[in-house]
């Protein structure tokens, strides 16, 4: 296991104010208070992939969102994707977040760059705390929706694409 | 999470001889399978509780610790009120017993007497006579010697109430961590439906026990405002008390049956109608349940069928008799659960395919890095 700060965050010797921490530097987590955090700690899984190794397929149905703790991951590129779409992502960024929300299947394939540490957060587990926890719920769903928001604009002014409303 | 789809015939016949063996294997160990359920239970109510203080800013630890004092406390008082109101019906335990016993005679006699006067060959039998000699032998047996093997089956099954607590506590403080922990053993490939599979058993078994409180309150009101209605004293107790022994099946129910007949042969030892009106009671809604409110609570919590339901209890009490009949349909549902994405995962050839590169990645890994020393 590598010793990166991003395994700090669950190993047995962490220290709270650590934890938190590593947590508040994620961007959708970072509007929430400490005991929020400690919180969503508990449903967050750490998971580490060596180079080349396939996070996800393309068509396979998504059952959460990763958030990079440390290393890169690259997006195979497929037609279903715009040419202009990022292809590399790198530390604190979060990757298939349409699952968040949804059963879906994942458009794309995302292999690891180099080694690479994720959290996962698994969609029924933040659905349970939508319902248990409501302003943690809203917390995240406005810094998600938020997120989606920027990629959204900037796919439509790199495809100048105007929507008609 | 969307709906789980519909297991085809063959997935459910898997699952129901597995949950057959399963039981079988499970009689065989009741004394740890009956506290490590009531113990679920008692989880499955008590999460909600330790999650509202951690939202409040209390550790995980600090609230488990603070839910399970409270719960030793609860069951300080109820276990404190249970022996005061023993020791104060010590000293007129004899004669309460004999006033039970002779209602029960009385109402023995009762019953008898009019159908030996309609068939004459049970009178030349002596169905009376044989009857109350057999009460009043099981009554005297109770009272004496013969008490021993019953304290002895009480102390041989005390362990096993007393692991309760502790499995409860562990399960409280540390299933979030179990959870991880399991999931941290997965190969990256089955990390996903690993989850899945988690997630499914929680939310089956989280429905079974609340479907088993539904169960107990839908008994409860229906005995407790039958017995009210019949003017049985202490109504709502003894509904209460009788639902709670209905988690035993048959036995359970016998006993409740047994004793509320008893009280009201007491209270009413002119009227043995109301005695009958009890048993009715009992038999009509003993048929409620097993037929309405079982499936309907527990059957559609765990999205099983009603007739599946109906079928998994016949065959749980033919394969593991009462143990079977308790645990036939939250077995039956995790199986169904593990065997469905058992299934999706053998099944799924990219999947495979996935954790085998890995593996072959890894291992070329560690040749290189033993190669260069």
């Amino acid at each position: 296991m590598p010793s990166g700060d991003g395994m700090k965050l669950f190993g047995a010797n962490n220290h709270g104010a650590k934890k938190i921490e590593m947590l508040k530097n994620i961007p959708i987590f970072q509007t929430l208070t400490r005991n929020e955090l400690l919180e969503v700690d508990e449903m967050l899984h750490e998971r580490t992939y060596e180079t080349g190794e396939i996070v996800f397929e393309k068509g396979e149905m998504g059952h959460g969102i990763y958030i990079i703790l440390e290393g890169r991951v690259k997006v195979n590129p497929c037609p279903e994707l715009p040419a202009s779409a990022v292809l590399e992502m790198g530390r604190n960024e979060m990757i298939g977040e349409l699952a968040l929300f949804d059963e879906v299947p994942r458009l794309a394939t995302v292999v690891a760059a180099e080694r690479t540490t994720m959290a996962a957060l698994f969609q029924s587990e933040f659905t349970s705390l939508l319902t248990t926890n409501k302003n943690i719920g809203v917390k995240v769903l406005v810094e998600v929706t938020r997120i989606l928001g920027h990629r959204a604009r900037q796919l439509l002014i790199r495809e100048k694409h105007v929507p008609s409303i | 999470m969307k709906p789980l789809p519909q297991p085809g015939a063959g997935a459910i016949f898997v699952a129901i001889i597995i949950t057959c063996l399963v039981l079988f294997l499970f009689q065989r160990t009741v004394w740890l399978v009956m506290p490590a359920l009531v113990s679920l239970m008692l989880f499955y109510c008590l999460r909600p509780v330790v999650k509202a203080l951690v939202h409040r800013g209390v550790s995980h630890e600090w609230a488990v610790a603070w839910v399970w004092l409270l719960l030793q406390l609860v069951s300080v008082v109820v276990a404190f009120n249970i022996f005061r109101f023993v020791v104060a019906q010590a000293t007129s335990w004899e004669s309460n017993y004999d006033r039970y016993l002779a209602a029960g005679l009385n109402l023995m006699t009762k019953t008898t007497a009019p159908l030996e006067q309609m068939i004459p060959a049970l009178k030349r039998a002596g169905l009376d006579s044989q009857l109350n000699q057999q009460i009043a032998e099981i009554g005297a047996s109770l009272t004496g010697k013969n008490l021993l093997p019953v304290i002895l089956l009480t102390l041989k099954w005390l362990p096993c109430v007393l692991l309760v607590p502790y499995i409860t506590y562990f399960l409280l403080k540390d299933s979030v961590r179990l959870k991880k922990f399991i999931i941290k053993s997965v190969p990256n490939a089955f990390f996903e439906k690993s989850l899945l599979l988690f997630s499914r058993l929680d939310a089956s078994l989280q429905n079974y026990f609340q479907g088993l409180l539904w169960l107990t309150l839908l008994d409860t009101a229906c005995l407790a405002c039958g017995l009210k209605v019949l003017g049985i004293p202490k109504a709502l107790w003894l509904g209460l008390g009788s639902a709670v022994m209905a988690w035993i099946p048959y036995v359970g129910s016998i006993i409740a049956c047994a004793t509320v007949v008893l009280v009201a042969a007491v209270n009413f030892p002119e009227s043995v109608q109301i005695a009958y009106a009890c048993l009715i009671l009992f038999v009509i809604v003993r048929i409620l349940d097993d037929f309405i409110f079982l499936p309907l609570t527990i059957g559609r919590k765990l999205h099983v069928h009603p007739l599946l339901s109906l079928v998994m209890l016949f065959l749980g009490g033919t394969v593991a008799g009462g143990t079977g009949l308790v645990l036939a349909l939250p077995v039956f549902a995790v199986v169904s659960v593990i065997s469905d994405v058992a299934a999706q995962i053998a099944t799924d050839r990219k999947l495979v395919a996935r954790f085998w590169m890995t593996r072959r990645m890894a291992n070329e890994t560690c040749k290189k890095l033993s190669a260069h020393g």
